[in-house]
Formats: C-alpha cells, sequence, structure tokens
C-alpha cells in the first residue's frame, strides 16, 4: 500500500521516527534508510502495515517500508 | 459437653478483649525530648470549635494559635509557634473546657531509607512515588519480576557486558525468543533501561536506584534491536516467564492491534496467580494500547514531574493507573534516569535519561513486587493495593488517571485493608485438609466430617485462623461506628496480628506464620480435654493457613536469611499444624 505524509520524530522511549500520514493516522516508520528521516520531509511511502507487531514506541501501526519517494 | 462449650466460649472471649496494642508511640505530654520542637505547642479542641473562638482564645492565652492544616477545621487541632513559655501557656490552656488536649509540638522523623547512590537525588520519579518511606517496609525480597523486553545487559558474554549498575542484582534465567537462545541480552538499551527501574542494585554507591532491588530479574527477549516484536513471541513469553516463577510480568511494549493469542496468554498468567504489567501507549490519544487494554493486563499511562498526564501519554477505558514516566518538555531533568547501554553500541554502559509509558510502567511492576514480598497473595490483592493506595482526586476513577498517581508507601499500607475483601482460600484448603486428615485415621477413631466442621468450638477458631473474623467489624461498623482495635485484630487472620502491632505492609514474621500457636494451645488441651475441638479447629486452620502460603508462593518472611527458607518453612509448620489438628480429633473421638 502506498501512504503519503510528513515525517516526524517523537521524543518518546528512545526516539521513534513516524509518519503523520495524511489519512489522520501516525505510523511508527520501520525500515527505510536514512535519507528518508528527515523531519518535516513530505514523503509517499510504498510498504506494508505489521498488523502483528508491537514494540516499545506504541505510536501506532508499524509501517515497514519497501521504498519511498519525496514529494 | 457443656463444659467443653464454656471454655471455648472464654478463650474467644479472652481473645477479644486482650489489651490491644498502641497503634504508635506517643511521647507523654510534658516530658522533656529531645525531638521537641522549641516555642511550639500543639492544642487539639473540641471538634468543630469555629475559627472565632480559636482565635478569641488565642488572644485571652497569648498564644499565636492558628490551625493546623485544612482539616483543622473539622480535627480542632492548632498550632502555636514563637511561644516563649511554653509550660506556662500549656498550664493556662489545659484549663479550658473546649480543650481535649494540650502539649508541646513534637518533631517526628519519617522513617525513610535514603540510598547512597550518588545519582539518587535526580530521581524526582522515586520520591513521588515515596520510594524512601515504602523501602521501610519491603524491597521485593524473593519476587521474580519477568522484565518482557529487549533484553537486559545482565552479564558479561560474548560482545555483551554487563552494566556496573546491575553488578549483584539478583537474575534468574530467562529466554531470548527473538535469536532463541539461553542469553537474552539486551541489544537495544530499552530492556536495560526498565530493568533498572525495577531492581537495579540499590545502596551501593553506584549510579541511580531501582524501586524493588531485592527482587530477582528474569530477562525476556522479545524485540528485536529495533524494539519491535510479533504476539506470537510476546505470548509465547508471557507463558514461558509465568511456568518459570515469575510472580510480576513487566511488558513495556504495544501495539494497535487486538491478538486473540495475546489476550488468552495474559489470562493465563493471572490465573497462574502473575500480575501482568503493560504500558498504556504512547499515542497521546485516548485510546489505550495492547496488551494494556486486555481484561487481567494493568495499564499504566505516564505523569510528568508535575504530576499531570504527560502529553505523549495514552489514556481511556482501559487505564488503570498513572506513574512517573517524565515529561521533557519541561526541560532537562524531567525524564526517567537509569543505567543502560548507549543505543546503538551495546558494549557502552550510559546513564540515560528517557521518557514514555514504558518508564512508567516498570514503576507499578517494581511496586507489585514489593506488595508480594509484603505478603500478599494473588493478582487481584495487589492490584486492590495498587488502586486503593494511588493518589487521586476525588477517589475515583478516570480516563486520564485511571485510579490515580502511583504510591509506593500508600498501596503496602493499603495492602489487606480494603474492606469487604476477604480471601476465602485458605479455609478451603483447611475444609479439604480436613477431609484428608479424617481419612488417613481408622474407622473407629474417626469423628464424622460435618460434625467436626460444624462444631461451633471447632468453627470459629478455625475461621479466626484462616479468614479471620472480619463480619465483627463489618457489623460493629454498621451498627455501632469506629470499631476498637481488638475487632479490627480480629477481622485478620490470626497469623496476620502481628501487623496490628508492626503494621501492614512489613514482612510476615516466621514466627506467626509457624505452628507455634497450636502448639501452645495444644499444651493446654492435654490437661483441659474440653480445648480439643478448640484446638483442632485452631491447627486444621493454620495448616490450611500456612499451606495456602506456600503453594501461593507467599515469598518473604522477615527474619530468615534466605529466602529460599521461607516456603519449606512454611511447609514444615503447615504438616506440624495437620499433625496437631490430626492428634486433636483422634484423641476426642476415643472418649
Amino acid at each position: 500500500m502506498k501512504i503519503r505524509g510528513t515525517v516526524e520524530f517523537r521524543d518518546v522511549e528512545m526516539g521513534v521516527w513516524v509518519l503523520a500520514g495524511d489519512d489522520g493516522k501516525t505510523y511508527q516508520i520501520a525500515g527505510g534508510r536514512s535519507s528518508l528521516l528527515k523531519e518535516g520531509q513530505r514523503v509517499e511511502i510504498e510498504g506494508d502495515v505489521d498488523a502483528d507487531a508491537a514494540g516499545i514506541a506504541m505510536v501506532g501501526p508499524v509501517l515497514r517500508v519497501r521504498s519511498y519517494k519525496v514529494i | 459437653m457443656l463444659s467443653r462449650w464454656c471454655l471455648s466460649g472464654v478463650l474467644l472471649v479472652a481473645a477479644a478483649c486482650a489489651p490491644a496494642p498502641a497503634h504508635t508511640k506517643v511521647t507523654p505530654p510534658g516530658t522533656a525530648s529531645a525531638a521537641q520542637v522549641p516555642h511550639a505547642l500543639v492544642v487539639d479542641f473540641r471538634d468543630g470549635t469555629p475559627v472565632e473562638e480559636v482565635a478569641e482564645r488565642a488572644r485571652r492565652w497569648g498564644v499565636p494559635l492558628h490551625f493546623n492544616s485544612i482539616e483543622g477545621l473539622r480535627s480542632g487541632i492548632a498550632i502555636a509557634d514563637g511561644v516563649d513559655d511554653v509550660q506556662g501557656a500549656l498550664d493556662r490552656i489545659r484549663g479550658d473546657a473546649d480543650v481535649e488536649e494540650a502539649e508541646p509540638l513534637v518533631q517526628v522523623e519519617a522513617l525513610a531509607f535514603t540510598p547512597n547512590d550518588p545519582e539518587f537525588p535526580k530521581q524526582w520519579n522515586f520520591r513521588m512515588i515515596r520510594m524512601p518511606e515504602a523501602w521501610e517496609l519491603s524491597h521485593g525480597q524473593g519476587v521474580t519480576v519477568a522484565v518482557i523486553d529487549t533484553g537486559i545487559a545482565y552479564e558479561d558474554h560474548g560482545d555483551f557486558v554487563q552494566v556496573p549498575d546491575l553488578a549483584g542484582a539478583r537474575f534468574v534465567p530467562g529466554y531470548d525468543f527473538v535469536h532463541d537462545t539461553d542469553h537474552p541480552n539486551d541489544d537495544h538499551g530499552h530492556g536495560t533501561h526498565v530493568a533498572g527501574t525495577i531492581a537495579e542494585r540499590t545502596d551501593n554507591g553506584i549510579g541511580v536506584a531501582g524501586v524493588a532491588f531485592e527482587a530477582r530479574l528474569m530477562p525476556i527477549k522479545v524485540l528485536d534491536r529495533s524494539g519491535i516484536g510479533n504476539s506470537a513471541d510476546i505470548a509465547d513469553a508471557i507463558r514461558w516467564a509465568v511456568d518459570h516463577g515469575a510472580k510480576v510480568l513487566n511488558l513495556s511494549l504495544g501495539g494497535p492491534a487486538y491478538s486473540g493469542v495475546m489476550e488468552r496468554a495474559v489470562a493465563y498468567a493471572r490465573s497462574k496467580g502473575a500480575v501482568v504489567v503493560c504500558a498504556a501507549g504512547n499515542t497521546g490519544m485516548g485510546q489505550v494500547a495492547y496488551p494494556a487494554a486486555y481484561a487481567g493486563a494493568v495499564g499504566v499511562g505516564a505523569v510528568g514531574p508535575d504530576g499531570q498526564l504527560a502529553p505523549y501519554s495514552s489514556y481511556g477505558e482501559a487505564l488503570d493507573i498513572v506513574a512517573p514516566g517524565g515529561n521533557t518538555r519541561l526541560g532537562p531533568g524531567n525524564g526517567i534516569l537509569q543505567a543502560t547501554i548507549e543505543r546503538g553500541d551495546y558494549r557502552k554502559p550510559v546513564l540515560a535519561e528517557y521518557q514514555g509509558t514504558s518508564m512508567a510502567t516498570p514503576h507499578v511492576a517494581g511496586v507489585a513486587a514489593l506488595l508480594f514480598a509484603a505478603g500478599a497473595k494473588t493478582p487481584d490483592e495487589v492490584e486492590r493495593a495498587l488502586f486503593a493506595g494511588a493518589v487521586s482526586e476525588g477517589g475515583s476513577w478516570t480516563p486520564r488517571a485511571g485510579h490515580g498517581r502511583l504510591d509506593a508507601l500508600g498501596a503496602l499500607k493499603a495492602l489487606g485493608q480494603t474492606p469487604g475483601t476477604v480471601d476465602y482460600a485458605p479455609l478451603l484448603w483447611s475444609a479439604v485438609l480436613l477431609a484428608l486428615l479424617l481419612l488417613s485415621l481408622k474407622t473407629k477413631a474417626r469423628p464424622g466430617y460435618l460434625n467436626v466442621l460444624l462444631n461451633p468450638a471447632t468453627l470459629l477458631p478455625l475461621l479466626l485462623s484462616t479468614v479471620g473474623l472480619w463480619f465483627l467489624k463489618l457489623l460493629w461498623q454498621r451498627f455501632i461506628g469506629h470499631p476498637p482495635p481488638a475487632a479490627e485484630a480480629l477481622s485478620l487472620p490470626l497469623p496476620d496480628w502481628e501487623r496490628i502491632v508492626f503494621g501492614r505492609g512489613r514482612l510476615a514474621s516466621p514466627v506467626m506464620y509457624s505452628a507455634l500457636v497450636p502448639a501452645v494451645a495444644a499444651l493446654f488441651a492435654v490437661k483441659w480435654r474440653g480445648l480439643r475441638p478448640v484446638v483442632a479447629g485452631l491447627s486444621l486452620g493454620f495448616a490450611g493457613f500456612l499451606l495456602y502460603a506456600a503453594w501461593a508462593k507467599a515469598p518473604g518472611l522477615a527474619y530468615l536469611p534466605f529466602t529460599f527458607l521461607a516456603r519449606p518453612w512454611l511447609v514444615l509448620n503447615g504438616f506440624l499444624s495437620a499433625l496437631l489438628c490430626r492428634a486433636m480429633l483422634r484423641r476426642e473421638s476415643r472418649r
């Protein structure tokens, strides 16, 4: 699936990168190169929401990144 | 027959009327004491004495009196300082008809344990939940807490190193479900931080302190080096931890998706007598994450040093309690400081300040361990004490605070004191034990089961030593008012009576948790045969109580040098009590 949104850093736990999606949801970004992880960057991510995942961040569903493009 | 009943009645009445020990040490008024505050006194007016009356007397006596607190309007307690001649002023005051008591003000030092860890002063979170005072009561001795997380930096193994402030902390074997090995070391840093809050080595002159520092940590790794795991591993880990003796499970993790597999694992843990403590989540929205939201889990939200719900903390229907999780928006020093490893370099120990509901959760898990060590036997009991002891506005549950803010001292004091809650399990154990004991007797020497159980001379001491005569207290409250200490004592099981003297929340004494009381009673029954049914009930009750305590892994007994001695002690004394009971039953049937 493709999700558009803004990349943000959240200072919770040990720090976590999220995608504030245009669909109103917040996704925890898993994977993806460091060039993706820039505060305020508008991107379209192609990947899978891992419904089975749980973790320390607890900011929203885990989005496993396959590819992305800056928009 | 009649004389036997009379005797047992006399025994009970004597027990009820026994002088109750004082709850607190009181300095008699007028005695010189180093603890007296110079030039200060306290006056207790008749309850409800209006402010104007107090002010008028203050002028007349020449003593600058003012109500001690907002409670003063109700309690009538006023204090004054800057009094030159305290004794003279007291002489003037004591003659007044509206004065119930007047005495010099006494400084009472709160009992508190301040560890020597150099960074302890930065742990505002521990002061918030009143750890120094709570440490006077319990250290979590003997309770196993599983940290289901990214692992713990608990050993030097291969590339992994032990964090120095965990050296000397107690560990039991755990498991790494990510790599399927017996070495659940931390390659991330999160789990070590969480484990440190629970049971970091404390009073060792290094780093910081931990809540339940005599508890045992069970490291369990379910999250990979990016801090993510799956529901199957987590569910497996929950079951594994409980099956290997964990009484408290800390899950500083979560996700938005419901998993039936994980929910059943949580229910399993609870049914095995473990408390499952989980983070509420960091969405800042009104929906608690799983597993915290499952029935049977304690969902923990986070507050900052100001006591307010932290902006990132999730809240909502499934929130049970809040605990310090930090709020770094208030500036540096407002996160939760703990020893862990550097993110990205697990060979480097650091002290790090993080914020999150993950950081709040181990405070609750640690206090749960304190409660188990202090005598709680079931997860229900632990949770009731946690919630009853929590600090709340208005005293009721709210979606943004749950039952309130965690208070370690409050929880320990609330242990076993919530009204209307009785643990019937020891009574049930006694009833089953009675059947077994009777079966072990020869037919001729065997009285009927119900004849024994329903004989009031046996039943009353049996109730007294297993569940306590709690209904006395309830009846007293209902019809008479504030129950006297004797009714208070009778409402506790007999082996717990020492808690009336030494306070609730402490480790139980092996003297009371033993066959001593029934054995002494049995000595009397040698001469006075009428006492036998009474002693039979008493020893049966002790047997059921002690064996149940052993089965429930009641972990700690005060004064015993090693915690592993506690259970053998309970089992041994349980069996001794049972033998006493058997002797009492058999002898009677011979007559």
